[in-house]
């Protein structure tokens, strides 16, 4: 199967404080040469913690920011403000975003039937048409479209506005959805019947989803192919039920562990992770996670990890892995203790 | 009130007087806490579980709440308590942490000042016995290079750090009492799992009671004994913590499980979801303010509210779970 959409060696650092002349004295490096595909219809869940650059990442395949390198392709097309390139504008009619902030992302003075009906106005569609659409929309994501047209998005609970959110990026009749921390601010009655609705407007409209969170449980339940990040790279990658059951790297291993079970009779030793996650203006030498992992080596903070194979599509960046090229490097030198 | 309960609350109603008429945000509610024990108070958002722990503080503005019931803390009347003796009684017998540690730390002074402050002020120590306890706490909460830490600012500290930190401030004083408002929400998994377990850890080693405010069930289940289920301002479900999450008797309990993704869940069905959402608390609600939203709904639902129906040391207040207890 061909990848819907690809991406290659995206990097954006961000300059922080300058100096006499204006130049960057320092920069955050939030995502350091990501990589990876998707394949239509299947939903991507990328999980991190708080800087691990998730957001960044989806913000950089929108051209919300603009990143630094890197490729973006969706079927082959390559998309960006570089000469030669296909327009952004046509990258967005493909790709729609929902983000965290139900409230934040609408217009506070637009109704409900404006904000949906705007993007399409947008891209060429008449507004008549769009605004039959925006109705037609409001009932697939279960408003009902007689009651909520004329409402602004302050008379709308939570789920609805993230409800209305949803249908404002189908109205482009994209072929991607980015969600970004979608259904992470809403309690969790309503989140489920979120999340049912996404399955089921994924399996109508033949989408492609990349899910965003921080939440391992939702990820695990919504994703197909689940991707790690860690100070701005991919530690780890595969499809969910190997990856979940099977976690390679050490800070998978130490995030899954680190989740609460949900039942009282799985209630589980939690392993814990020691230190504060690193900062990303002076990330570490090295793989990133060195100086948190119990495993480390000398070479660990000496050379960065390739990403190599677990098994089948699964892999992960760790010296620990036999397809490592540096494996039998990492296995003769001695544990560095704590 | 028997004598081993340090928190007893009855009858717990919190009205606030707001500009389009009052929100009735805890209505009837009851619960205790022996010595040592945690409670979870387990809800969603607008459920009145922040609004129930605030109250313990007696945190509300006076002149917007009205508080109603009876609150006993470790034998005293709190609704009764003077100004003077209410404050003596925070940070000293109960203490409270917060969510956002930025909003519980004044950013002008060091976080080590504030420790040292409270100390000085609730145990009568010197200035140089109060910076020792504050080291000792800092270290306690295992915040690296403690000593270097105590004179640093709050925005100095990264999220977690800072978190460690107000746990530091609220258990200077070994108060007998903590009360946890969602102390690891905005805390990532990592974070998240070593803040619970340090405070499990403290909690034994000073012997305290907790009572912890959440919306995570899995968060409910790693640190409580017991848990109190809060859905529209009440306590519609209590018992120990095992039982109650393996075995919900109240259909939003149940429902709230059953709509909480887990792991080993058949990703090609549909989540059970509870339909609709939570009433508005602007009107009295005096009959099961679940009903709208409850599958097991019959005519007798819009009656008053039964009382709790009490049973294997829980407690229920759904006329439907008798029927099936």
């Amino acid at each position: 199967m061909t990848a819907l959409l690809r991406v290659q060696d995206l990097k954006k650092y961000f300059p922080v404080g300058k100096d006499l002349l204006g130049r960057p004295t320092q920069v955050v490096q939030a995502v350091d040469g990501v990589s990876f595909t998707v394949e239509k219809g299947r939903t991507l869940g990328i999980v991190g913690e708080s800087g691990c650059g998730k957001s960044t990442t989806a913000r950089l395949l929108m051209h919300l920011i603009e990143p630094d390198e890197g490729r973006i392709s969706i079927r082959g097309k390559e998309f960006g403000n570089i000469s030669g390139r296909h327009p952004v504008a046509e990258l967005r009619r493909q790709m729609q975003m929902v983000f965290q902030d139900s409230y934040a992302s609408l217009n506070p003075r637009l109704t409900i039937e404006d904000s949906i009906a705007f993007g399409p106005q947008i891209h060429g569609v008449s507004e008549r048409e769009a605004r039959q659409q925006a109705r037609e929309l409001l009932e697939k994501v279960g408003l009902n479209p007689n009651i909520f047209v004329r409402r602004y998005p302050h008379e709308l609970s939570g789920g609805q506005r993230q409800r209305v959110n949803i249908a404002r990026a189908l109205a482009i009749k994209p072929e991607i959805v980015l969600l970004d921390e979608a259904v992470s601010a809403l309690d969790k009655s309503v989140q489920a019947q979120v999340l049912n609705l996404l399955s089921d407007l994924k399996k109508e409209f033949g989408l492609t989803y990349l899910f965003i969170s921080h939440d391992l449980n939702v990820v695990q339940y919504i994703s197909d192919d689940v991707m790690v990040m860690y100070l701005g790279q991919v530690v780890e990658s595969g499809p969910v039920e190997q990856l979940y059951q099977n976690p390679a790297h050490p800070y998978t291993r130490a995030l899954l562990s680190s989740v609460p079970s949900q039942t009282p009779s799985e209630r589980k030793q939690h392993k814990v992770l020691e230190g504060d996650p690193p900062n990303p203006i002076a990330p570490p030498s090295g793989c990133r996670f060195h100086p948190r992992c119990e495993h480390a080596k000398a070479i660990c903070s000496a050379e960065q990890p390739e990403t190599t194979k677990v098994s089948g599509l699964h892999q992960a960046a760790c010296f620990m892995l036999p397809a490592n090229p540096s494996h039998e490097k990492y296995i003769q030198l001695q544990e560095v203790s704590a | 009130m028997s004598a081993d309960k340090l928190i007893d609350v009855r009858n717990l109603n919190v009205t606030f007087k707001g500009e389009e008429g009052p929100v009735y945000a805890v209505s009837d509610v009851s619960f205790d806490l022996a010595a040592g024990e945690t409670l979870a108070l387990l809800g969603e958002s607008g459920c009145g579980k922040s609004v129930t722990m605030k109250s313990l503080m007696r945190l509300h503005p006076a002149h917007k709440t009205r508080i109603e019931g009876q609150i006993n803390i470790d034998g005293v009347d709190l609704l009764s308590m003077r100004p003077a003796a209410l404050s003596a009684m925070r940070g000293k017998t109960v203490s409270m942490v917060f969510q956002e540690p930025m909003l519980a730390f004044d950013p002008v002074y060091t976080v080590g000042d504030q420790i040292i402050e409270s100390v000085m002020r609730h145990e009568g120590f010197s200035r140089t016995d109060a910076r020792k306890r504050a080291l000792e706490m800092l270290e306690r909460v295992r915040i690296p290079s403690a000593a270097k830490r105590l004179d640093a600012y709050p925005h100095e500290m990264s999220g977690g750090m800072r978190q460690r930190a107000m746990i530091a401030l609220a258990l200077a004083c070994k108060p007998k009492i903590l009360l946890a408002d969602e102390p690891t929400t905005a805390l990532d998994a990592t974070e998240q799992i070593q803040v619970l377990l340090l405070l499990k850890e403290l909690q034994r080693e000073l012997g305290m009671s907790m009572i912890f405010v959440t919306h995570d069930v899995g968060v409910a289940i790693e640190v409580a004994d017991r848990t109190a289920v809060m859905y529209a301002g009440r306590v519609i479900e209590e018992g120990p913590v095992d039982d109650v999450l393996s075995n919900p008797w109240h259909p939003y309990t149940q429902g709230l499980l059953g709509a909480t993704v887990h792991p080993g869940m058949d990703r090609k069905a549909a989540l059970p979801a509870i339909i609709g959402s939570p009433p508005q608390l602007t009107r009295q609600i005096t009959e099961c303010a679940f009903a709208p939203r409850c599958r097991y709904r019959t005519d007798e639902c819009m009656n008053p509210m039964p009382a709790a129906y009490q049973a294997d040391s829980r407690a229920v207040r759904c006329i439907h779970a008798l029927a099936e207890v």
